[in-house]
């Protein structure tokens, strides 16, 4: 094979994963600076989303510039296709992780709040979909990605919950409504990450087995094991 | 995506040797009415000697010898009561090298077309214009019908004997790597000119040109030392082939 298109792959797998794993510890820090009140790592995750957002464009010119010079094919076509996709969820997740710290910087007030709700409720496992996405694209795993899938639903439920606890607690102490309107914003956050891993998980699916499946209904999904035939006509891309 | 239409050629088992030397080893096609089917591989894979046996070109080579089922239109290519003549006619082919004959551009489409039947000076004048404009020449060569066709330009040529090849209405166009010596914009005009075809022509086409595989054909065929390791629609072996061999010789990861 043309070795430079060969390198060239592997230095936008490389860069994906940096990214990817710039952007998970980016979640980690976010989350844990609301649940914790933990300043200093809202400020780091403040800082770091310029560079999350560098590498957004790096990865996104290395695409074009492998599109235009190699014509590819195959997986080799996939996984351009994904790394474009999964590139993209990646910066707005870089970007909700922001925002979550920005809430904790600007209203600190708004972290005694999250606990009372019981917050880590939802950003453990929202902080786990996103690690095992990026884990499922790492190791080429369509398994894991496949178990991604299902929990979106989850989160959803548990977003749900917790904003009617929110609004319960509001109702009962109305000085808590200020704080309480921004811990609105960053629940929708974070429930919108388990949205983005979703979709990396997704996009791992199609790379390896090049299905396509988005907007499915999880008892849609039964085809999708490993013994399922990859070539599946209705799933072509 | 383009509909599924009835077949127009099919092979089951179909070997060809060369002497001792067994070139294809029991392909198993079927070929779409008006639609381009192409074959890719490498050099030697086979591709160009299965083209040439849909319209018996191979016959021609001592020692050849054929087993299996090629049938067009239901019909045995290698019946015994087939007319080869009629055969070719019905089939036509166009070479890597456009071979113009050392005629006029008007006498390179009449020529067969003379040596069949006798046919009126205006019928022949109709047929003249009617493929060169199909050809996509017409308008470059009205003014010069009668000129030497060896004064075209190389891409020129090959859509003249592209040209020369519809003058007799075949319902078949063999291609075998109808663009190799061409430049680009001349490529891109036979390419053209064959998504143009295929409304009326069933066209195989043999290419070394991957993406022009995947740019012209519906389906695709990978040969590989005289096997057809995988034959599909073109979108499905470009996005996710089922074979490990062709995935790595479309990607060039291949030896």
């Amino acid at each position: 094979m043309n070795r430079p298109f060969e390198e060239d792959l592997d230095k936008l797998r490389t860069r994906l994963i940096r990214m990817g794993s710039l952007v998970e510890e980016q979640v980690e820090f976010a989350l844990r600076a609301i649940r914790e009140g933990n300043i200093e790592l809202a400020r780091i995750v403040a800082e770091r989303d310029d560079k999350v957002d560098k590498l957004d464009l790096k990865i996104d010119k290395q695409c074009q510039r492998i599109f235009a010079l190699n014509q590819p094919v195959a997986s080799d076509l996939r996984l351009l296709l994904a790394a474009i996709k999964i590139n993209n969820e990646l910066e707005r997740i870089g970007d909700v992780a922001a925002e979550v710290a920005g809430l904790v910087l600007r209203m600190p007030d708004i972290v005694p709040l999250a606990n009372d709700i019981g917050i880590e409720r939802i950003t453990d496992p929202v902080y786990a979909m996103i690690k095992s996405s990026l884990d499922a694209f790492i190791n080429n795993d369509p398994e894991t990605a496949r178990h991604i899938l299902p929990t979106d639903s989850t989160i959803d439920s548990l977003y749900d919950e917790l904003q009617d606890e929110l609004t319960h607690r509001m109702c009962q102490d109305p000085q808590a409504v200020p704080a309480g309107a921004k811990l609105v914003i960053a629940l929708h956050d974070i429930e919108r990450l388990g949205d983005h891993a979703t979709n990396i998980a997704e996009n791992v699916i199609f790379l390896v087995q090049a299905k396509l499946v988005r907007h499915r209904s999880a008892s849609d999904l039964s085809d999708l094991s490993d013994s399922s035939d990859a070539s599946n006509a209705s799933d072509q891309p | 995506m383009a509909k599924e239409t009835p077949l127009k050629a099919r092979t089951h088992n179909f070997s060809v040797f060369y002497g001792q030397k067994q070139a294809l080893f029991d392909i198993s096609i079927d070929v779409h009415d008006r639609r381009v089917t192409a074959f890719i591989g490498p050099s030697g894979c086979g591709k160009s000697t299965f083209l040439r046996s849909i319209n018996r070109m191979n016959d021609l080579i001592d020692g050849t010898r054929f087993e299996g089922r090629m049938e067009v239109d239901g019909i045995d290519v290698y019946g015994k009561d087939v007319d080869v003549v009629t055969l070719r006619r019905n089939i036509g082919m166009v070479f890597q090298k456009s071979i113009p004959f050392p005629k006029s551009i008007y006498e390179n489409i009449t020529y067969g077309l003379t040596l069949v039947e006798k046919r009126s000076k205006s019928d022949l004048d109709a047929v003249v214009e009617n493929s060169l404009r199909r050809a996509a020449l017409w308008e470059e060569v009205k003014d010069r019908l009668h000129h030497s066709a060896l004064g075209l330009s190389g891409g020129q040529q090959q859509r003249l004997c592209i040209a020369r090849a519809i003058a007799v209405e075949p319902e078949i166009l063999l291609m075998d790597e109808p663009c190799s010596a061409l430049d680009p914009i001349s490529t891109g005009k036979v390419e053209e000119l064959i998504t143009e075809l295929k409304d009326t022509y069933t066209i195989v086409l043999v290419t070394h040109n991957m993406q022009q595989a995947a740019r012209v054909s519906d389906y695709t065929g990978f040969f590989l030392m005289g096997k057809l390791i995988e034959f599909d629609r073109t979108r499905t072996i470009f996005t996710s082939p089922s074979k490990k061999e062709t995935e790595d010789y479309i990607t060039g990861r291949f030896g």
